[in-house]
């Protein structure tokens, strides 16, 4: 698997899609990115990372339910695939890996 | 609720983002503003809202979803509509190529006719100061005739461009021919006397040297390439020497590009300065002479309306005192515009002219392409049927009526292309007969994307005149009637048909009566007794020095047996020379001074070297009678004029002489063989015009190449420095007759082409008729009939249409050619004789076109025919 397709922001992205299924979509996920990261986010960037993953098959998507908010228009739910599952916990044992080479000491330096 | 978010952003947003997205991104923008609004407040969330927008201008959102399935564009439907057509055209072969052909030559005649228009109408208007330029014009009434003339006084020029400010420059211009000679070449060439301006104001092309100086210096000669080649063999001449009649020494300061066919000027191959001109001895510097061209540049913007007002006595002002009456003496600018189409001299006006020809052709030009274009019009209406079927079930598929004018259309354009193609290389393949015929130098211009682009419209506009009509009734067929094949009954869209032929044949027959009247009338001309024998007559110019041993020459000539007679004259009697008014006789009045001579000189054998008959008295005979350098010849209708009752003796003044008749000429024809003839002197060698052309009347013993062959050797004896020039009478006769010829034989090209055009379309309809009626004609035969009445049946109705055209285009033949008769005062009646001629003629070629398809499908077998059913 190349790992050198998954920017780290689509990282974030497929990861908050993962954490807020079933139901995940563009203003939620901009929401949940401004408060957990305290930068501002918007749907545009979202939508478009969106995009990318599900055309590289992280992702797939329908269209859901229409609200008043949004005007009577649907929403577009996107749910991780498989494949995307599995990019996610690479992507994390590979981390995991890093993180535990980093002797214990310096781990308290920093904090 | 609160507020929406701003419409502006949404309608921003709506237009760039793609139309698949715009759902869930307008909803996305929405949802979040909503909830800025309740977190944030309003006027925050509006901001952000804007950001928010323009975050969405990325590709990913701008780009349009792909379409699923191709739309159907117009370019599919042309191409089917194409191949439909080409497999239609290679089905057909037959009628496809007679529409095309026709088309063709149609297309190829008028675009020559076209051609030659556009060379006339650039004729001398192509100077970058046209618009500014005029040449100067001379008005007067003599004894209550109206006159304009070109020619005006020397001293004109140089008056207009001191005295009048508006005048920007006047220059004087006289043509001349003079003979050059570098090393061994000589040659006696066609140029002129020109003021240095001359080339600034027509600014034709030149190859090397100064426009400003090249005709500013004293002896420096301005000569085109062509001349400048034959010279001295290069183009490069500048700097090279010639020498003129063997006199002066000119250098060459600049070359010519030779000059475009299309100027009054194009005979030119040299100028001169004009500080070197020299008036001959009969001519003067004063303003009494006119012999000169005067042409004038105004200021811009100048009106020459006005200028026109302000100089139109200068000539009159000038000649109080010297000419009796000034007071209808007038100048006038022409403008350079009008010079070759509206330059005709009718009661001393400058009236239409030679334009009469450029519309009359353009008239021709145009029903040449009509007639074309109803061949196919009838061709493609007549053959409808077999196309509809086709349409009906376009339409049951649901083509529009629009869609299928369009589709016949554009098969027509495919059509008009083909037969542009094929009219090109026609017009390639003729273009140097067609000049010869008309005595031009036109060329396509294949270099050039204008004549692309014309040939691209032309072809456009004949495509859409022919195929517009026959889409426009193919495209009306009722699905619902050919699907069940009701045929339209040949009658019904017969009649618009025959309409249609007889249009085309009227045109055919008014072009035949053209042609005969036309013809009849050059023959009428030509067998004209002109009154002098014009074969084996020969006449020589004197140039250098023959006129000093013209008595040997003369004497060496028949002693060598060249020549039985030889007498000098002052022109070939071929060509009037001269005219005379302000003769009296005894008896003659005050009215008599303004009769109209012809006016001849010879010294001795006038009648003897030009044939002429004599009716009294004797030939002028200045060996044998001293006196008689002021004896004078006068011809029959000069008596009847002169009232004389014996006129052997009579003493007539004129030319400052007092000159005495000695005898009768039976009258000849000097001037046009086409006009009456006008009262003759023939003078002696008294009168101040000289007698510098030699008449010699060839030894008919010999061939006319010995003659020539010992006249070159006198000539050279005598004259070594000039070639041996010398000219034909019965050529130079013959030349009178070209005008009319090259209008006959115009005239009877396109008769033809009208004719081969309109029997294409005939014959096309003609087998047709025959192969509609094939039932029919197979009934018929089973029941008797023969096959001369089947031919009879299937000819009848076109001969009928011809006699239809004759009852229409008769009368406007017979107009059109008592107007063009009308400017011949020698001239023929048009008679019955033409108009039998003409229904025979057109009845036969008919016949001949229709009588094929006619003879074949009466020879048929019935069985066959009727064997399908």
């Amino acid at each position: 698997m190349r790992r050198s397709d998954l920017g780290e922001f689509e990282e974030v992205v497929l990861l908050a899609v993962a954490a807020l299924s079933p139901g995940a979509y563009s203003v939620l996920i901009a929401e949940e990115l401004e408060r957990e990261t305290g930068n501002s986010v918007s749907t545009g960037a979202v939508h478009a990372a969106l995009q990318r993953l599900e055309q590289k098959g992280y992702l797939r998507s329908e269209l859901g339910e229409a609200t008043a908010e949004r005007g009577g228009r649907r929403k577009r739910l996107f749910t991780v695939t498989a494949l995307g599952g599995r990019v996610l916990s690479e992507v994390r044992a590979v981390r995991n890996r890093l993180w535990d080479r980093i002797i214990p000491n310096i781990r308290l330096e920093w904090s | 609720m609160p507020n929406n978010p701003p419409p502006l952003a949404d309608r921003l947003l709506t237009w760039f983002c793609a139309p698949h997205l715009r759902e869930e991104v307008l909803g996305d923008l929405h949802e979040r503003y909503i909830l800025r609004v309740q977190q944030r407040g309003e006027v925050r969330a509006r901001r952000h809202y804007w950001l928010d927008v323009l975050a969405y201008i990325r590709p990913e959102f701008i780009r349009r979803q792909p379409q699923e399935y191709p739309k159907p564009t117009n370019t599919t439907m042309l191409r089917n509509y194409l191949k439909i057509a080409w497999r239609n055209l290679i089905r057909e072969k037959g009628y496809a190529s007679l529409n095309m052909a026709g088309l063709a030559v149609g297309m190829a005649a008028s675009t020559l006719i076209f051609l030659w228009i556009q060379s006339e109408l650039t004729f001398d208007r192509f100077y970058s100061k046209t618009d500014r330029l005029f040449q100067v014009y001379n008005q007067d009434v003599f004894g209550g005739n109206p006159a304009v003339w070109g020619t005006t006084p020397l001293p004109l020029a140089p008056t207009l461009k001191q005295n009048y400010p508006d005048v920007e420059e006047a220059i004087r211009y006289r043509p001349t021919t003079l003979l050059l000679t570098a090393d061994d070449r000589k040659l006696n060439v066609d140029g002129a006397y020109a003021d240095p301006t001359f080339l600034n104001i027509f600014d034709f092309a030149l190859l090397s040297g100064n426009r400003e100086k090249v005709l500013a210096g004293a002896n420096g000669i301005v000569i085109t390439k062509s001349l400048a080649e034959k010279l001295f063999g290069t183009s490069d001449a500048v700097g090279k020497t010639l020498q003129i009649d063997h006199k002066d020494s000119f250098s060459v300061s600049g070359v010519l590009d030779d000059l475009p066919d299309n100027t009054q000027f194009n005979k030119l191959s040299f100028l001169l300065p004009w500080t070197y001109f020299v008036p001959p001895g009969w001519d003067s510097d004063g303003w009494g002479s006119n012999n000169n061209y005067t042409y004038v540049l105004l200021k811009e913007k100048v009106n020459s309306i006005a200028v026109n007002e302000k100089i139109k006595h200068v000539t009159a002002e000038k000649l109080k005192g010297v000419i009796d009456d000034v007071s209808h003496r007038q100048i006038f600018l022409h403008p350079a515009s009008k010079w070759h189409l509206y330059s005709r001299e009718e009661n001393g006006q400058l009236v239409d002219g030679k334009i009469v020809n450029v519309r009359l052709f353009g008239l021709v030009a145009g029903l040449i392409l009509l007639v074309a274009a109803v061949n196919f019009i009838n061709l493609t209406t007549a053959r409808s049927e077999k196309r509809a079927k086709e349409v009906g079930i376009r339409k049951v598929v649901g083509a529009q009526k629009q869609s299928l004018v369009f589709q016949f259309i554009s098969e027509s354009l495919l059509l008009a292309f083909l037969a542009g193609l094929l009219a090109l290389l026609i017009v390639v393949l003729f273009i140097p007969t067609f000049n010869d015929l008309i005595d031009k130098q036109l060329s396509l211009a294949l270099g050039s994307i204008g004549f692309w682009l014309a040939a691209l419209a032309f072809v456009l506009f004949t495509g859409l005149l022919a195929g517009s009509y026959p889409a426009f009734v193919l495209a009306n067929f009722q699905p619902g009637k050919v699907m069940k094949g009701v045929r339209h009954s040949v009658n019904s869209v017969f009649s618009l048909r025959k309409g249609l032929v007889i249009a085309q044949f009227s045109f055919a027959i008014v072009l035949i009566i053209g042609t005969l009247v036309i013809k009849d009338q050059i023959q009428y001309a030509q067998s004209r007794d002109n009154g002098y024998d014009q074969n084996n007559l020969l006449f020589i110019y004197m140039r250098g020095d023959l006129a000093n041993h013209y008595g040997s020459f003369q004497q060496e000539l028949i002693q060598a047996g060249a020549a039985v007679s030889v007498g000098k004259s002052i022109g070939s009697i071929t060509n009037l020379n001269s005219r005379q008014w302000g003769l009296s006789w005894p008896g003659s009045t005050k009215a008599d001074k303004d009769v109209e001579f012809d006016r001849f000189g010879a010294d001795k054998d006038f009648l003897k070297t030009t044939g002429t008959k004599l009716i009294a008295g004797r030939d002028i005979d200045v060996q044998n009678y001293p006196t008689d350098s002021t004896a004078v010849l006068l011809n029959e209708t000069a008596v009847k004029t002169m009232h004389l009752e014996n006129p052997i003796g009579t003493t007539i003044h004129f030319d400052s002489h007092d000159w005495h008749v000695v005898g009768i000429v039976k009258d000849f024809i000097f001037a046009s063989p086409y006009d009456p003839i006008n009262p003759v002197v023939v003078h002696g060698p008294a009168g101040s015009l000289p007698l510098s052309w030699v008449s010699v009347r060839l030894n008919p013993a010999n061939t006319t190449a010995q003659n020539l062959a010992m006249a070159e050797t006198l000539a050279k004896k005598y004259n070594p420095g000039y070639p041996f020039e010398y000219i034909f009478a019965d050529e130079s006769y013959k030349a009178k007759f070209a005008d009319e010829q090259r209008t006959g034989s115009l005239i009877s090209l396109f008769m033809g082409l009208t004719i081969i055009i309109a029997c294409l379309g005939l014959f096309g309809l003609a087998a047709y008729t025959a192969q509609q009626r094939t039932k029919e004609i197979g009934v018929r035969k089973v029941l008797g009939a023969t096959v001369t009445s089947i031919v009879g049946l299937l000819t009848k109705e076109f001969i009928q249409l011809i006699g239809m055209a004759f009852v229409i285009g008769a009368p406007i033949g017979w107009y059109l050619m008592e107007k063009w008769l009308q400017d011949y005062s020698y001239r023929i009646g048009i008679g019955g004789g033409i108009f039998l001629v003409t229904l025979a003629s057109a009845i036969l070629i008919v016949t001949l076109t229709v009588s094929f398809q006619a003879i074949k499908a009466a020879l048929m077998n019935p069985v066959k025919s009727l064997r399908s059913e």
